[in-house]
């Protein structure tokens, strides 16, 4: 097999695939205007990116801890430590000193999942139960005793606190290169209203304009994820405690030390997607802000495969349910829209594949999404703010067959055992 | 002179709590040599290979490696003596490359990074060096049984083993595959590594090893040069006293038909066809042996005939009655017995007691149950009875069937099934895992039936327990029946070569 041509293949399938969603929304935009502008734009690519940074954390988090072999459902009690340690360490040092520490959060929620686990060999669920119950807690008695004494802090949230800086992309969205100010070449041609192109350039300059340092690390963290657990000697021992512990400890890896070192890192992960909610989404820590976003992290893990790659396409699919019910009410409404197109495009591949009776099914549910969109003119109020929590839903309905999850995920783990 | 000693162990002892595994063993393997350890299941040889590993300390004794006194406390120092282990159960990660499971926790490296290219060429370079046919970047889970323990001593070689032990490595293989390891090992030799080896297969035993020790009941018995002893002299040593063997009993098979399959497909997990147009009959007072390497269909027979799986096609018989429509609680009622394969997983409920162990599937019916309420006394009494009918070693009924051995465990399920009077048996593998003594006795209890009028599907990976025991032989390969052969004049070769699908057109497989 020549490694080469399926290299070029893949990128170009990843071409057609980006191309492919472009269209599909443009079109579906173009069939819900006026109604709503906002399902494709640069705003929209923007607000999804920052929404689905700590997403993508909590599910770089989560494949660390599961290809280790530990089940992390802890995560969110970990996110909410790095919300309220963030914020702290942003008051007290700055805003950077605050990523650092809100990954430190994490991370010593990480150690107390590993030291129950791994350690004394407790269930995995029950540990990070225990852990999303501690987390609040925790944080709400630090609030009292720290943040109730400042100004413009209470026992739910935090003064509030600085972002650690944008930036623009020079040449392509009008950053400044010492002090010249580049042209901004993909908003010119967003201005320029051509069908597709015009989108096309829309969320390019939407995801290169006014983008967060912390952002860029975030995104940075997936190839890092890659090579490290990969490319490097401490990764494949990672991985290999994920798939057969035993067997790794026949050759002398130290199970023990990888699982505690993977789990640790996870928190970090999921400690610096809290640090990120807090100091770069919102500027101010606020009691439960996590909202859940440490689950939909873990539904990421599962989506993608156990691969960082499919977690970060996973998380922008949430991120992007979650910035359309954030930025235009109205746009969840064309969303039905959408979803209707998307399930008789999954439907008509399934016909494909000589699955009748499973395209019998997606075309009726495809139906009814369209249906439901034409007879009306918005959907009920409580639907937009849980849209994110349906898209997972509905994408880990479709998305379970093929996966592959770590042989010995979730397994007590004991040396000397067979 | 005499070769220089590669390993000595000197009066190893090794106690768990309630057993002494190893009592004052002693072995002296030359270098170079294949040295053979025989014996029992349960006699040790498994024991005293994990200590020379490291994977275990002995509570007194001495180790010598190349003449030095060695204590092992981590299999990782025993790697560093040169000593590497094959293992039966193979410790191979199915999600990872070949290359990653060999090269893990010694990864070659550059700038802080495995350097791929190297370790590729170095599994390469020794893959051709020992004429071991491997690919560095297949997933392990594409890799059949022999192409997996290929990788398993290219693991061993790779850390650069000088001693290697192989724990039981040919129960897994089939015929041709067990000629491929020799050949494998005898170059091995050739080339100055010493290997041990451990077995219980005698024939083989005698075909490979150079030396050979016995040990039983944890003790050393003797060390006897190969061309000096016989197969049947090596049993008796092991299991001190004459040898129980599977040989039939001429008997006359009934006309009547308990079960029969027509032209019968199933579909596996994988959606692709397991069985296809199956034909089969089963005589009354007949044992069908039914022969094949593993996932060639045998699982999904079983389950087809117990009702675990639907049928695409076909119809089964059953007795007079068409079944193929019957749920498996009416199929089991109407007489048909099921000794699973892995009474671990299938057979047992192993922290239940042993009377509740005993009514697993006849639940409904008496001495197990009254009406819709399970019986208890009339339960504990069918339980006495099958413990004491079928020898099964236990201090008493309410102990967890955890707690009981392999074989105990196996005479357990076996008195089970057939304390329900079946018509018709279906044992598969009936003897893994279990010694000497209680295999004997599982044969002996078949027989025994079958001479009653009982039908038994046996399927078996052990081949001389096929030709000894079955009345006829069918092959399965690829969910099909390939063959249907008369035990009387079998080989377990011949057998072999149906199973793979080799050449046999001469009645002898290919060279």
């Amino acid at each position: 097999m020549n490694p080469v041509p399926l290299k070029e293949s893949r990128a170009l399938r990843w071409m057609v695939a980006i191309l492919g969603l472009v269209l599909v929304l443009s079109l579906t935009q173009e069939l819900a205007r006026p109604e709503t502008t906002d399902l494709i734009s640069a705003g929209t690519a923007a607000s999804t990116l920052r929404r689905a940074v700590p997403i993508l954390l909590a599910g770089l988090g989560g494949i660390w801890a599961e290809r280790a072999g530990v089940v992390n459902i802890g995560l969110e009690g970990m996110m909410i430590l790095g919300t309220w340690f963030g914020a702290w360490g942003a008051l007290e040092f700055g805003p950077w000193w605050g990523i650092a520490i809100g990954i430190a959060g994490g991370a010593a929620g990480g150690l107390l999942h590993a030291v129950a686990t791994v350690g004394f060999g407790v269930d995995h669920i029950i540990s990070g139960v225990a852990i999303n119950i501690l987390a609040p807690g925790i944080t709400r008695f630090l609030s009292r005793e720290i943040f109730a004494k400042q100004s413009g802090g209470g026992i739910t949230q935090s003064p509030r606190v600085e972002s650690v800086g944008h930036f623009d992309v020079p040449f392509v969205s009008g950053g400044e290169i010492f002090g010249w100010a580049t042209p901004d070449i993909f908003g010119w041609i967003d201005d320029r209203g051509w069908f597709v192109v015009s989108d096309l350039f829309a969320v390019a300059s939407g995801i290169t304009s006014n983008v967060s340092w912390a952002t860029l690390l975030a995104i940075a963290l997936v190839p890092g994820t890659v090579y490290v657990l990969w490319r490097t000697p401490f990764g494949l021992r990672v991985r290999s405690c994920g798939e057969h512990p035993v067997a790794a400890d026949s050759l002398g890896v130290n199970v023990y030390r990888m699982k505690y070192a993977a789990v640790v890192i996870s928190g970090g992960m999921a400690g610096f997607g809290g640090a990120f909610i807090a100091i770069e989404q919102t500027g101010i820590y606020r009691e439960a802000q996590t909202q859940g976003r440490g689950f939909i992290g873990l539904a990421t893990v599962i989506f993608g495969n156990w691969q960082p790659l499919g977690a970060f396409l996973g998380s922008i699919l949430f991120g992007f349910a979650d910035a359309l019910q954030l930025r235009d009410r109205t746009a969840v409404h064309a969303l039905l829209l959408l979803t209707g197109v998307a399930v008789g495009l999954i439907a008509l591949r399934s016909l494909k594949r000589s699955q009748p009776v499973g395209a019998g099914v997606l075309l009726l549910i495809s139906a009814l999404m369209l249906w439901w969109y034409l007879v009306t003119d918005s959907v009920m109020s409580e639907l937009p703010p849980v849209t994110p929590h349906i898209a997972t839903l509905i994408v880990l309905v479709f998305a379970t067959s093929r996966l592959r999850m770590p042989a010995a995920d979730g397994m007590r783990y004991r040396k000397g055992q067979e | 002179m005499p070769p220089a000693t590669a390993v000595e162990l000197t009066g190893i002892t090794k106690r768990f709590p309630g057993v002494i595994a190893n009592d004052d063993v002693h072995i002296r393997v030359a270098e170079g040599e294949i040295h053979a350890v025989v014996g029992e299941n349960g006699a040790g040889k498994s024991t005293l290979m994990k200590i020379l590993y490291g994977m275990l300390v002995p509570d007194e004794g001495q180790m010598t490696v190349g003449g030095e006194v060695v204590s092992f406390s981590s299999p990782g120092e025993a790697i560093d003596r040169g000593i590497g282990m094959v293992h039966q159960h193979f410790m191979l990660a199915d999600n990872l490359t070949v290359m990653e499971n060999v090269i893990l926790g010694a990864e070659p490296l550059r700038r802080g990074a495995i350097d791929l290219d190297a370790a590729r060429a170095s599994l390469e370079k020794l893959g051709a060096s020992y004429g071991l046919d491997i690919h560095p970047d297949d997933m392990v889970e594409t890799l059949e049984v022999g192409e997996r323990q290929r990788v398993e001593i290219i693991k061993v070689l790779y850390r650069g083993a000088r001693i290697l032990i192989l724990d039981e490595p040919t129960a897994v293989l089939v015929p041709q595959e067990v000629e491929e390891l020799f050949r494998n090992l005898r170059e091995l030799k050739a080339q100055g590594h010493t290997i041990i080896f451990i077995d219980h297969k005698l024939t083989e035993v005698l075909a490979i090893a150079d030396t050979i020790t016995v040990l039983r009941a944890g003790r050393t018995v003797t060390t006897v040069d190969a061309g000096d002893v016989t197969a049947q002299e090596l049993a008796e040593l092991m299991i001190g006293g004459d040898l129980p063997s599977p040989s039939t009993t001429t008997h006359q098979i009934d006309d009547h038909v308990t079960l029969s399959l027509a032209g019968v497909t199933v579909t596996g997990d994988d959606q692709r066809e397991a069985l296809s147009d199956v034909d089969l009959a089963i005589h009354r007072g007949e044992i069908l042996g039914v022969a094949g390497v593993e996932g060639n269909g045998q699982g999904e027979l079983i389950e087809a005939i117990l009702g675990l799986r639907q049928l695409a096609g076909g119809s089964l018989t059953f007795n007079g009655e068409d079944i193929s429509e019957w749920p498996v609680r009416r199929r089991r009622e109407s007489g048909i017995g099921y000794v699973p394969e892995d009474r671990h997983r299938r057979g047992l409920l192993l922290d239940a007691p042993l009377w509740e162990n005993a009514m697993l599937g006849h639940q409904t019916v008496e001495p197990f149950a009254k009406g819709s309420l399970i019986d208890r006394a009339g339960a504990r009494n069918a339980t006495e009875a099958i413990v004491s009918r079928f020898d099964i070693r236990t201090p008493g009924i309410d102990t967890t069937a955890r707690s009981l051995s392999g074989g105990n465990q196996q005479k357990l399920v076996i008195g089970r099934e057939i304390a329900a009077n079946p018509l018709l048996l279906i044992a598969a593998h009936p003897t893994r895992g279990i010694d000497v003594g209680a295999q004997a006795a599982v044969w002996e209890e078949l027989r025994r039936v079958r001479t009653k009028g009982l039908s038994v599907l046996l399927i078996s990976a052990d081949l001389h327990e096929l030709i000894g025991l079955a009345d006829r032989l069918v092959v399965m390969l690829g969910g099909k029946v390939v063959a249907e052969l008369d035990p009387a004049d079998t080989t377990p070769r011949l057998l072999g070569s149906h199973m793979t699908g080799a050449d046999v057109e001469n009645g002898e497989p290919a060279q």
